[in-house]
């Protein structure tokens, strides 16, 4: 997913887009920005600083400066709940972890190549079983007797699922399986940061009521989930955005501003 | 022979680029070039008896396509390129090897290249694992062993005498690496991670007076130079296995960072100590070669002959070392790497990140996998660690 949030100088949001990105994400960001320019009722003058962050940063030529999603989605939680100790992180590509001390990212863990704890985990799996990832969390919350899932490989998980079905188990006990197996994953990841409340969980996973329920049991507390936490990441950089430009405008220096051209990725050219 | 017309780094980048290309020319003047792996079989000893050592590696933009029918895919991705590239026939150029029994996979590859690579000459050094008294009566024994070896493969006597000089020899390499290593201690540093890096594999592919020379054109070359790295936020540490290819160190100094210090066995851990004069020299080798080389594959105890119970202390004796260098060098952040499956540097992590958190030292623990394709992830963890840290 790429997203554009624009803030202004009280740190409203003036514009939120999320569109999906697809193959062509190198020709798609300029685009989304656009959007989110329509959105906000400006023109790209007018907007004092951006910053790129996430997988495609490093593909963004309209961007004044790039930093890892990493930092932003840690600046994003701290707005959300400001008591925040311990950021969950749940996309796609991958699971993170953030250790936030008084609002500032201190350690970080990150799951390794492979799509187990992961969005990608559940999206395939719901492919598997003819669902739709959104309704995953409402189908899970039916089940009694949820089913462990041993395998932690994306593949065998599969496999494993499809020998259960065979076996007549109900649809929603391997579907709270599939949130467990992902949950405790993730939890063990995040254990080695030692765990200390609050925390807050982001990314498109968050979504998945199943997924929040079965973190919440395994790391024994309550887990926070923004309203919007696709946007997390976005709204942090954003932030940091104001930030930087109002501490460079404090000390009397220029913004440092990067090539900014609104046009596609020329990364292969 | 063939005139070298290139020098310095100049000379560095052909060789890092092309490493078979010299032995080759070397094998064309009658010299016989013997590859070895890792860092356990002793260079000084086939220095003696007129043989080239040559650093064997594997290679990260090979696919490993043969390695797989004789070894399981689990196990250390270096050591199956090695095995690999030995059954492309891409390591015929080579006189012979000298392997070790280095860590436990590096320990069957003898084995397997012995028996289904075709070589003129190849021998094992069974390298005992704890520094021991007994361990190390052992290395001497093997080294005696080897020294049999090597007098009858050359023809040749593998005196004390001819043994020091070549100490010696090695011992003055040794000096001109620490050397070079003195001009990353500037902010910034004179010289790049990546550069040093080249220039420590083209030296391990050179016979030792080669390579001494190049390293001393080298050392002129960068106090010299104006056009060095520039000023960045971190000064790193970077710490781990084999690594002798650049694409991961220049992703580190692509962001706000120099590397300027490293802990791995292409790099400080062959150079820093030198090897002691003793009367029968192979004590000092045998020393040296177990006890003074610090790689995580030879186990060892805060106090000599028990392991410490108090925790800190047995950290503290075993990791000093990176404390200094991390003075030294104004390190302000440490690169742990390993190799996937590298269980020898794997279990050695956590208690390495214990000790640097201890000395207040930061670090992040990178794991990767042999390959240039897989870097985007490691960019975003080293950005985020700088992030951290900055």
């Amino acid at each position: 997913m790429t997203k554009v949030v624009i803030i202004d100088n009280d740190e409203e949001i003036r514009a939120r887009v999320v569109s999906h990105t697809g193959a062509e994400h190198r020709r798609l960001a300029n685009k989304v920005m656009e959007e989110g320019l329509k959105q906000a009722g400006l023109s790209f003058d007018e907007i004092s600083y951006v910053i790129a962050t996430g997988y495609g940063r490093i593909n963004v030529p309209f961007a004044d400066r790039q930093i890892t999603e990493l930092t932003c989605h840690a600046r994003g939680v701290v707005n959300f709940l400001p008591s925040v100790r311990l950021a969950i992180d749940i996309g796609g590509q991958d699971a993170k972890g953030l250790k936030i001390n008084d609002g500032k990212l201190i350690d970080f863990a990150m799951s390794d190549k492979c799509a187990a704890g992961t969005g990608r985990f559940l999206e395939v799996l719901a492919a598997a079983l003819g669902l739709k990832v959104e309704d995953l969390g409402n189908i899970s919350l039916k089940s009694a007797n949820k089913v462990p899932i041993s395998s932690t490989c994306t593949v065998f998980a599969q496999q494993e699922v499809i020998s259960r079905l065979s076996e007549g188990v109900p649809l929603e006990d391997i579907v709270a399986g599939l949130h467990d197996a992902i949950a405790s994953r993730v939890a063990g990841m995040v254990k080695r940061l030692k765990i200390e409340p609050d925390v807050v969980f982001t990314g498109g996973v968050a979504k998945n009521i199943g997924v929040v329920k079965a973190l919440e049991k395994n790391l024994g507390c309550e887990v926070f989930v923004p309203e919007e936490p696709l946007l997390s990441g976005a709204l942090g950089a954003a932030l940091l955005g104001k930030e930087i430009t109002l501490k460079t405008l404090a000390e009397g220096e220029p913004i440092p501003r990067g090539e900014r051209r609104l046009e596609e990725a020329t990364f292969f050219k | 022979m063939v005139e070298v017309t290139s020098k310095g780094l100049t000379r560095v980048r052909e060789i890092y680029q092309d490493r078979p290309h010299r032995a080759k020319e070397l094998r064309a003047e009658d010299k016989k070039v013997i590859g070895y792996l890792c860092l356990y079989p002793v260079v000084e000893m086939m220095t003696a008896v007129d043989l080239v050592p040559y650093r064997m590696f594997g290679d990260m933009r090979e696919p490993i396509t043969r390695a797989d029918t004789y070894m399981p895919t689990v196990v250390c991705p270096f050591l199956r390129s090695l095995l690999d590239l030995g059954l492309k026939g891409k390591y015929e150029f080579l006189d012979g090897v000298v392997m070790a029994h280095t860590c436990d996979v590096g320990a069957q590859v003898p084995g397997l290249w012995n028996t289904f690579v075709e070589t003129h000459y190849s021998h094992f050094i069974d390298t005992p694992h704890t520094i021991h008294e007994a361990a190390q009566k052992q290395e001497k024994g093997e080294l005696q062993d080897f020294q049999k070896s090597l007098e009858s493969l050359t023809g040749k006597e593998l005196t004390r005498e001819r043994l020091r000089e070549a100490i010696e020899a090695h011992n003055q390499q040794r000096a001109l690496v620490r050397e070079l290593y003195d001009l990353r201690k500037p902010d910034p540093p004179l010289i790049s991670g990546t550069e040093t890096l080249q220039v420590v594999v083209a030296v391990m592919s050179l016979p030792v007076e080669e390579g001494s020379k190049l390293l001393k054109e080298v050392i002129d070359e960068v106090k010299e130079r104006r056009n060095g790295p520039p000023k960045k936020s971190a000064r790193l540490l970077v710490w781990g296995p084999v690594i002798h290819e650049t694409p991961l160190i220049e992703m580190i100094e692509s962001l706000d960072a120099n590397m300027v210090m490293d802990d791995t066995c292409v790099g400080s851990r062959a150079y820093f100590a030198d090897i002691k004069l003793t009367d029968d020299p192979l004590d000092g080798l045998a020393y040296h070669y177990l006890v003074e080389l610090k790689c995580p594959r030879t186990f060892r105890e805060g106090v000599y002959g028990e392991t410490s119970k108090e925790h800190m202390t047995d950290l503290k004796s075993r990791f000093n070392y990176l404390g200094d260098y991390a003075k030294e060098w104004r390190v302000n952040g440490v690169i742990l790497q390993a190799l996937r499956y590298c269980d020898s540097h794997g279990y050695e992590v956590p208690v390495v990140k214990d000790y640097l958190a201890n000395i207040g030292l930061p670090s992040i623990y990178l794991e990767h996998d042999y390959t240039e394709g897989a870097l985007a992830p490691l960019r975003t963890r080293v950005q985020g660690f700088l992030e951290v840290i900055s």
